[in-house]
């Protein structure tokens, strides 16, 4: 027990330095603004957003700054790491024979994923739009996708798609029987790896799109519908003119956000195993070479190619924002 | 009036801060020869593992018994059940490793290659008092496992020989003779077949005669066949020799064939193990220290495993405590590792020691493998472990990827498949 409490001391030496030191820094950083002429509550305000500040410099802004400095060595996180220039970079895109089939697997489940998400959330949030009764439990049932431990649901949907005794195929017995075909063998099966991602990642984004996405149709004008209605608009007609436009904000909000969730796919492809020759997330290759080989520098420039690959498609995204998201503030 | 508020909050902090700083010194190491310190003054020894809850408790057993036969040192056990090596990988990489951790055998080298570990080979040369210090008297093709270029980077706890372990009853019912230590793979498949049945007549198959599934290691049949994978010198990976392609392609046969063992959806909604201890396995290969001669309810033998063309080779699965580089008590770290290795000895089977291959240290170590210690004993000699190369890891994804996974798969035959991996699995020799 004593042994316990002495190396468990150090770790509370550490922990109330950093307490302290903080407490310590926005006092100063309190005091220090208000002699300069700040506000008071301005001041306050910068001291108690020091901490989070400090957080982000020490652990999110370094970590990347260092990240792309390691992409740039060969870095196996015992030795000091070794300056060898694009090496990584070339080896990723020549002689790497992982990359390219994850590159093409990410991208290919981005494809399927965020489009499929997107409107399937967009027609569950049309539902929960209606007057329908108790609006408020089916939101939260639509919502708990989103904030159930990703890892329990990976497993959840593992069970769901095994092939003999899953819910999945539970459901599709009649289906196989009509074309008198062998249930799918989902993760097993290296053809269908990817639909059955596909499918459980849906589920996640349903929910937590069609909440935001119902919040925009909320937004939309009664009026609006009302004069389309005069004009003797169907529903179609108002679904296609008024519900897409005034919805293209949040629907832009939710593609951006949807293709970055999409491309950094990791913790169902962690805990479910597939077959070898279905490939490997761009996110699980990383993990594989950064932790299994030690490659931290090789590692390091596949993340940064893979934040590449992100911004290149959020960029395009915005660009092309202009042509199909309609904001209320820009008339004209 | 605010401002003797804010003097008095800032003295707080910082007294708080230097009162944090006033860190307890542990006491130094005491050189050999010395008086031990007093006992408050144990300078702690961390211990990490990836030891569960049940394993943890057994474990802290041996450690109070250390902790309290010496007063130089305290071993506290860190236990990391979940993503061991991540954890170990990243203490290392942060300057707060444990002083001493387990590792299985194909991470030895690696890390030995990469100075994360603490050669020990001269703290053994001049260790005259520790039996587990001996090095004549471990098995040699275990011992190599802690080695790296011929210096010892830790000491195996653990030789786990791979058994036949089989279910009376299920022979018993299908009237197929026991299996026996004279078995060839011959008898053995022929077995498999017999027991595989639909005994329900709905015409799918619900008992197997054995399983796989990349389990039993491939290797074990390429020994049995004269072949290897890794030689000895670790400059060639002949796994296109023809005995290694009749050991693979004796496992590809088998393995998912409906015949002698179950499709691969079966296992994997089943459980690999558990489908033994649900009584629908007939025979199944696991290590010597599994739980599955003790299932309620099952009457389980054990065996030797059946002998290939060229013998009856059968994989060990190793373990060794290692001390990290960046310990600051290297003296007291190795002390502690040697203590602790002898403990170990004395309650995992099988040690890698020939002074313990007896029934009676094996018992005495496991008294609930009392029926069946003769045939675990019998499998000792046999004991073989992989020939380890620094960069393993990414050796065995490729084994497995490129090789393994496609002839599970009927997407070619071991002669097809083996040539063209044989040249990307030697570019990651040494």
């Amino acid at each position: 027990m004593e042994a316990a409490i002495q190396s468990y001391w150090p770790t509370l030496v550490r922990w109330s330095l950093v307490g302290g030191t903080l407490g310590a820094m926005m006092y100063l950083l309190n005091t220090g603004l208000q002699r300069v002429g700040v506000k008071r509550d301005v001041a306050r305000g910068y001291a108690f957003v020091l901490p989070w500040i400090i957080g982000f410099l020490v652990f999110s802004l370094y970590p990347f700054v260092y990240s792309f400095y390691l992409s740039f060595t060969e870095y196996n996180i015992f030795q000091p790491p070794r300056w060898i220039g694009l090496d990584n970079y070339v080896r990723m895109f020549t002689s790497d024979r992982n990359f390219w089939p994850s590159l093409r697997l990410t991208l290919l489940y981005a494809f399927f994923n965020v489009p499929l998400g997107m409107i399937g959330a967009l027609g569950v949030a049309l539902l929960l739009n209606r007057n329908v009764r108790a609006i408020g439990f089916w939101r939260t049932l639509y919502y708990l996708p989103a904030v159930l431990p990703a890892a329990a649901v990976a497993l959840l949907w593992r069970w769901m798609f095994s092939p003999s005794s899953g819910l999945i195929n539970f459901f599709l017995q009649p289906f196989y029987a009509l074309f008198n075909m062998e249930p799918l063998a989902w993760f097993t099966d290296p053809n269908l790896v990817l639909p059955a991602y596909v499918i459980m990642g849906m589920w996640g984004v349903f929910g937590a799109n069609a909440v935001i996405l119902l919040a925009g149709l909320k937004n939309i004008p009664r009026e609006l519908y009302e004069a389309a209605q005069i004009d003797g608009a169907g529903a179609w007609a108002q679904f296609r003119s008024v519900t897409i436009p005034m919805l293209s904000p949040t629907l832009f909000y939710t593609l951006v956000t949807g293709i970055i969730g999409a491309l950094q796919i990791f913790t169902q492809a962690f805990f479910i195993t597939t077959p070898q020759r279905a490939g490997q997330f761009l996110n699980v290759l990383i993990y594989q070479e950064a932790f299994a080989f030690r490659h931290m520098g090789y590692a390091s420039a596949l993340a940064w190619f893979l934040l590449m690959v992100i911004l290149v498609l959020t960029l395009l995204v915005i660009r092309s924002s202009a042509l199909w998201v309609y904001y209320e503030s820009e008339r004209g | 009036m605010k401002r003797p508020i804010f003097l008095f909050n800032l003295l707080l902090i910082l007294g708080l801060i230097v009162s944090a700083c006033a860190v307890p010194v542990t006491a130094p190491a005491a050189a050999p020869g010395e008086q031990p310190a007093p006992a408050a003054q144990k300078v702690t020894i961390r211990l990490a593992t990836w030891a569960g809850v049940d394993e943890s408790a057994e474990l802290q057993v041996l450690l109070d018994q250390i902790n309290s036969e010496q007063d130089r040192f305290e071993i506290v056990h860190e236990p990391a059940p979940a993503d061991y090596y991540t954890k170990i990988q990243t203490a290392l990489a942060g300057g707060t490793s444990a002083d001493l951790f387990w590792l299985s055998q194909e991470w030895i080298a690696g890390m030995a290659a990469q100075g994360a570990l603490l050669d020990i080979t001269d703290f053994l040369a001049s260790d005259t008092t520790h039996p587990a210090a001996n090095l004549d008297d471990y098995f040699p093709d275990i011992l190599k496992t802690a080695q790296y270029q011929g210096r010892i980077y830790g000491l195996p706890w653990i030789a786990q020989p791979v058994v036949l372990y089989f279910n009376r009853a299920l022979f018993d019912a299908a009237g197929v003779d026991y299996p026996t230590a004279d078995w060839t793979w011959d008898d053995f498949v022929a077995a498999a077949a017999a027991l595989t049945k639909d005994l329900d007549g709905d015409g799918k198959n619900d008992q197997w005669g054995f399983t796989m599934n990349g389990w039993p290691p491939p290797q074990m049949f390429v020994w049995q066949a004269g072949g290897e994978v890794i030689t000895a010198d670790l400059s060639a990976s002949p796994i296109d020799t023809p005995e290694a392609i009749t050991g693979f392609q004796f496992y590809a046969d088998l393995i998912y064939d409906d015949v002698h063992t179950p499709p691969e959806a079966v296992i994997q909604e089943q459980g690999f193990g558990e489908m033994f201890k649900a009584g629908k396995i007939a025979m199944f290969m696991g290590g010597a220290a599994d739980d599955l001669d003790r299932v309620p309810g099952l009457d389980v033998g054990v065996v030797r495993v059946p002998a290939g063309p060229a013998g009856r080779p059968t994989f060990a699965w190793t373990a060794s405590t290692v001390i990290a580089a960046q310990t600051k008590n290297p003296e007291l770290a190795y002390e502690a590792l040697a203590r602790l290795t002898e403990k170990i000895h004395g309650w995992k089977i099988v040690a890698p020691r020939k002074s313990l291959a007896n029934v009676e240290a094996l018992v005495a170590a496991e008294p609930r493998k009392e029926k069946n210690a003769a045939a675990i004993v019998e499998a000792i000699p046999d004991m073989r472990a992989f020939n380890i190369i620094p960069r393993h890891q990414e050796w065995d994804t490729i084994f497995w990827g490129d090789f393994m996974d496609p002839l599970f798969h009927d997407q070619g035959t071991a002669a097809e498949l083996a040539p063209k991996i044989r040249p990307l699995l030697e570019e990651l020799l040494p």
